[in-house]
């Protein structure tokens, strides 16, 4: 398996990209480098979007909404053909504008924190071992999108745990690296939130 | 006596378990670990993570795997896991479910791209 803290020349990564590789690979260039395929361009934008996915879709969830309202004069057919097109232009600039906030941010990044990124990009658990322990428990086998989208929310679990250990660790007045007694705050911090899925115990309400 | 009958039993119990306080997982080879490592210093712990908090996580991912299979096998077409049902289950997570979407819409555009590619090859 590949080492993430190695990092490959742009042009070993362009003939057989992995979906998860080729994605965290993205952190070595800094803006469009002379890449061959135009898919290569594509996949850095629509990884620069990743990042901050979700408040470019927050800001286009509001500004649906706003649309939505104002939008009630209009005979329906012919709002419902220019909607789409407008939220779709919208979104495309958003989505540029945060492409672009994205790289002057990186630009600007000390190496120590260039090493952190690089590691938040590029760690990922392995798809073997995901899927073996899937199937380990369905006893049948799965697709490889399910192992893709296993993998992908394990990812985002372990940060939400790990951030939240943080600000524990940073309440309770002690520095890093983490130790036990911060991770399980966190989890039971995030139980109360009910982030954490158990199928344990059933809820009592009164006691 | 019967103390110390018991004893030489108490002893091998904790022969056994080499593998610290951690109760429950703890005789499984570790899957993770150094992925684990990565991932927590990607996420902002230290560059050498304690080995306990580690084994902590790599606990609690695997619970949580298994937690979502169990759940995806039993809603949509039972006993099997598929996309859909993973979905399902995230919808009430805005952070889940917006990586989920883009993985898969970004392995669709990576796939299109590299059936492209060949295609485009295989002419010339």
């Amino acid at each position: 398996m590949a080492d993430p803290a190695r990092m490959k020349p742009p042009a070993s990564t362009a003939p057989e990209p992995k979906p998860e590789e080729s994605e965290e690979n993205e952190v070595g260039n800094k803006g469009p480098t002379g890449s061959e395929a135009s898919a290569e361009s594509t996949s850095q934008q629509t990884v620069k979007d990743d990042e901050k996915s979700e408040h470019a879709k927050e800001a286009t969830t509001g500004e649906d909404e706003e649309e939505g309202t104002s939008g009630l004069n209009a005979p329906a057919n012919k709002k419902l053909k220019v909607d789409p097109e407008k939220k779709k232009e919208k979104k495309q600039k958003v989505d540029e504008d945060e492409i672009q906030k994205m790289q002057v941010l990186v630009s600007s990044f000390s190496e120590e924190q260039l090493n952190r990124y690089e590691m938040y990009r590029r760690s990922a658990f392995p798809k073997a071992a995901i899927k073996r322990l899937i199937q380990s428990i369905t006893g049948t086998s799965v697709s490889q999108n399910v192992v893709i989208a296993m993998s992908g929310i394990s990812k985002v679990f372990a940060g939400e745990i790990v951030e939240e250990a943080l600000d524990v660790c940073e309440k309770w007045g002690d520095t890093p690296p983490l130790q036990p007694k911060h991770m399980r705050e966190a989890v039971r911090r995030l139980k109360s939130r009910d982030q954490i899925p158990n199928t344990k115990y059933k809820r009592t309400f009164f006691h | 006596m019967a103390e110390e009958e018991d004893d030489p039993t108490f002893d091998e119990e904790f022969d056994d378990s080499g593998n610290g306080a951690e109760a429950g997982h703890g005789k499984r080879k570790r899957l993770f670990s150094k992925e684990l490592r990565c991932m927590m210093y990607g996420f902002g712990d230290d560059q050498n993570p304690y080995t306990e908090s580690v084994d902590i996580l790599e606990d609690l991912v695997i619970e949580f795997i298994t937690e979502m299979t169990h759940k995806a096998m039993s809603i949509g077409r039972q006993g099997r896991v598929q996309v859909e049902d993973i979905v399902f289950l995230i919808r009430k997570d805005p952070r889940k479910f917006a990586r989920v979407k883009d993985l898969l819409t970004m392995n669709e555009e990576l796939k299109r791209a590299r059936k492209a590619f060949d295609e485009a090859n295989y002419g010339s």
